[in-house]
């Protein structure tokens, strides 16, 4: 594993922040495909709804990660403090770094302050901002302040989903990088440095080219079916990953291109989700942008 | 075995016929409420008691807080109050500490009368009143015994070196920027969770934590309560409280029953769907038993802390120009209500914001478009701000309250100077528009956040008299016969008790809070004064002092 740099003993922390449906799991399950990823990156996630389910398929996507979840909560209501607990037990493992995904509706500048934490200190905020829902989720009567100070709070603005909105207006956003703050650029620079994030920085400057979509399992399935199913995938998705209960038990999959990985669970190994993530392209071969799962799953569930 | 209770005067909470002499109990349950001379059918053959203990005393239905938190109160009670405010406390009265110097001597004794070596834990403290503290304020009380002073809104505290080294805390860790100053043993926010993960076992202790019960118990009982509501059961963690709230709150001892209603978040946290989460819920009615009992209830959250200033403000918003929070995005807010309304339960939503309440009004309002439902007792929980043009939404979409009203009293003066000016400070906890409105209505005290006396809560909602003395938004005082309703009937309603108690009617459980005074002809300024005789426990008499 990468040491910590000889400089500080604190253990940096990048916040990936942004609203709810922006992006912030793709981003992560990207950073954590990036073989550049240094081991012994630990990633804390938020606990909440949908993201949870990525949670426990990225953890076992991420052998070099440690990921843990936390949920949203307020000291003064529950004499708690989730990340304060993930804290503190980071800190007895032997890591290098922390990213830290914030949850949809904290103000960045906020959390920020919580990674002034013994052994630990904020290194960047890296904020997702959703291109296509962006400008009016930043008028909306309830998450406008809100919104818009995520993307002010940011140090880099990870712009998601431009392909649906080509004209998105980058520069209106705030913050302005500005060459000026030599200690703003270092944040970034670092945080590129450690993460190779040139898959994120992509021509457009900011936009993933990879989309997550989530299926869950409300019917026993037939095996055969299944796998036969499976193999009919578009070529543009890289990965299919979850729990299915068949009808001979619970089936773990993991499919990586065109390579079919199954193991069969014992009877006592019930999984706590049953469903399938598929992650693709989101830019089809034909430079078209369509979402190649929904086609494939309404044909087969129709 | 018949026992017929004679008093000076039975307040019913029953609008066609509200006074009474006189309630005929059998096993627990109300036969008859009236004068003596009508009841001879039941009495005649058969062997019957009739008690006059309380023949001086006015019997009330028995008061009922809708919104409390055990749980947090089990954290709280075993520590020492040193507070600005009156705590009535069953071990004795909290009086108001308003200085710094006062502070300081209240420190003093208890370190003088806590027996050595124990750690010292002191809530209550604040600036306002009691001047910066600081870890030179409390070496002066003691340097050898582990002093913590906490403040009143839980969000900091202060620590003696004693502390520190008793929870492990190497101040050489400490660095700038952590929200710790470690010069003055100054711990907040991010600091604070750092202090807490280290002195967790001192307050989370399993023989603390059903100590701090045994305490809640006897502050539910003192302050006249038969009947309460858990309003975020599972809260730390699920199974460890239903098993302590078992040990407990259930038995023959205990004067009163517990409406759970649990916690919609923490329910299905862990990568559950909210639409799994009826299914959950309905799963822990094999919990209940004769005092404990979930119910098609469940408990959402809109906006942040009242306490915090991060409640969420429409337009003009805070003086400083600061947001409030949200405690989960819009998005998720809906789709939780969803789940549960297409499921038939009753929601309480904590709004404490008229931003927070918009927002869950709008979802209401989409809810009754998709599916309409009559009768469902949606709640707003806590209701700090709101304008009258909600109050008209709440009663169209058939929606109640349950307001903090404390709120006013405590933070009103303060809110109005440095938080969102005079007039929607003094416009919190807007009860008369409910009540004018036809909005079933009642009030809670959310303890720990405000003390669990109904008598105090009814105080403030009837004379809107804030800590400095000022009478806050007149037109929005209850009255003593409102405020009563708020306490028993309405209080019933909201968590789903109505059909066994709020009020004293045959078929009823016989339920009373027996006081010394009339809470509806004694003078406003009174009614936190007045003195709780005993409670009645579905026909158990359970004295107090």
């Amino acid at each position: 594993m990468n040491a910590p740099s000889a400089s500080s003993s604190t253990k940096p922390v990048t916040l990936i922040g942004g609203y709810l449906g922006a992006g912030k799991t793709t981003l992560i399950n990207r950073l954590l495909n990036q073989p550049e990823l240094p081991s012994g990156t630990a990633v804390l996630v938020n606990d909440f709804g949908d993201v949870n389910v990525d949670e426990s398929l990225i953890r076992s996507e991420s052998d070099n990660g440690n990921i843990i979840g936390l949920s949203n909560g307020c000291i003064c209501c529950s004499i708690s403090d989730d990340l304060s607990q993930a804290l503190d037990q980071l800190n007895t493992l032997p890591i290098a770094q922390v990213i830290l995904e914030t949850s949809g509706v904290a103000e960045p500048a906020r959390v920020w302050q919580h990674c002034h934490y013994p052994g630990f200190s904020p290194k960047a905020t890296v904020v997702v901002v959703d291109a296509v829902n962006f400008h009016q989720r930043s008028q909306d009567k309830y998450v406008g302040p809100l919104v818009s100070a995520q993307a002010a709070q940011a140090d880099l603005l990870v712009v998601s989903k431009t392909e649906l909105n080509p004209r998105f207006q980058f520069h209106s956003l705030t913050p302005q990088l500005s060459g000026q703050d030599a200690n703003l650029i270092d944040a970034i620079v670092g945080w590129q440095r450690d993460f190779d994030s040139s898959a994120v920085t992509t021509h457009t400057g900011l936009s993933p080219e990879f989309s997550a979509h989530t299926w869950y399992q409300h019917d026993v399935v037939s095996w055969l079916d299944l796998e036969a199913n499976l193999q009919t995938l578009d070529s543009s998705v890289q990965r299919v990953k979850g729990w299915i209960e068949t009808d001979e038990g619970f089936m773990q999959v993991d499919k990586v291109g065109e390579r079919l990985s199954v193991k069969r669970l014992g009877p006592g190994d019930k999984p706590k989700l049953r469903g399938l993530v598929f992650i693709f392209h989101v830019i089809q071969n034909d430079g078209a942008r369509r979402n190649p799962v929904a086609a494939w799953l309404a044909a087969r569930t129709a | 075995m018949l026992t017929l209770f004679k008093a000076r005067s039975v307040i019913t909470m029953n609008p066609s016929m509200p006074r009474a002499t006189a309630v005929l109990v059998r096993d627990g349950m109300i036969l008859e409420v009236g004068e003596p001379e009508h009841m001879q059918a039941w009495l005649e053959g058969q062997e019957y008691t009739v008690d006059e203990q309380f023949a001086d005393n006015i019997i009330c239905p028995g008061f009922i807080d809708p919104h409390l938190h055990p749980s947090m109160a089990a954290v709280l009670l075993p520590m020492e109050f040193i507070t600005a405010m009156r705590w009535k406390l069953p071990w004795g009265d909290i009086e108001p500490v308003t200085t710094a110097e006062a502070f300081d001597q209240r420190m003093q004794s208890l370190n003088q009368t806590k027996e050595p070596d124990a750690p010292l834990f002191i809530w209550g403290y604040h600036q306002l009143w009691h001047g910066n503290m600081s870890k030179a304020r409390i070496h002066q009380v003691s340097e050898q015994r582990p002093i913590i002073v906490w403040h009143r809104s839980f969000h900091e505290l202060y620590m003696n070196d004693a502390a520190m080294s008793m929870a492990g805390i190497d101040p050489a860790q400490i660095r700038p920027g952590m929200q710790i100053d470690i010069e003055q043993g100054h711990f907040f926010e991010v600091g604070l969770g750092f202090a807490i993960n280290r002195l967790n076992p001192w307050i989370l202790a399993p023989e603390k934590y059903a100590q701090g019960l045994q305490r809640l118990k006897e502050v539910v009982h003192h302050g006249g309560h038969t009947s309460i509501g858990d309003l975020a059961t599972g809260l730390f963690n699920f199974d460890t409280e239903a098993q302590a709230l078992a040990e407990q709150l259930e038995g023959d001892d205990v004067p009163f029953r517990t409406r759970l209603v649990v916690h919609g978040t923490r329910l299905t946290q862990g990568g559950r769907k909210p639409e799994e989460g009826p299914a959950m819920a309905e799963a822990l009615r094999s919990h209940n038993s004769h005092r404990l009992s979930f119910a098609r209830h469940i408990k959402l959250f809109s906006d942040g802390a009242f306490f915090s200033q991060l409640a969420q403000m429409q337009e003009p918003g805070y003086i400083d120009g600061h947001h409030g929070e949200w405690l989960a995005a819009p998005e998720e807010l809906e789709r939780h209500i969803r789940a549960y309304w297409q499921a038939g339960y009753q929601i309480h939503v904590h709004v404490t914001g008229d931003l927070g309440l918009e927002l869950t009004l709008d979802i209401l309002q989409k809810m009754q478009d998709e599916k309409p439902r009559f009768n469902h007792g949606f709640t707003f929980e806590h209701f700090g701000f709101s304008t009258p043009e909600q109050i008209r939404r709440i009663k169209a979409l058939g929606a109640q309250v349950s307001a903090n009203v404390y709120y006013l009293h405590e933070l009103s003066d303060s809110y109005a100077k440095t938080g969102i000016g005079y007039e929607r400070a003094s416009q919190m906890a807007r009860l008369r528009s409910c009540f004018d409105a036809g909005i079933n209505t009642t009030i809670h005290s959310d303890f720990t956040m405000a003390p669990a006396e109904p008598l105090n809560s009814m105080w403030v909602a009837v004379t809107r008299q804030n800590h400095a003395g000022d009478v806050m938004g007149s037109e929005e005082r209850l009255t003593q016969q409102q405020a009563l309703e708020a306490i028993t009937i309405n209080a019933a309603h909201t968590i789903g008790l109505a059909d066994i108690t709020g009020s004293l009617r045959a078929g009823k459980r016989a339920d009373f809070t027996v006081l010394n005074q009339d809470p509806l002809a004694c003078e406003p300024s009174g009614l936190r004064d007045i003195e709780i005789a005993a409670t009645v426990f579905e026909g158990k008499v359970f004295p107090i002092e």
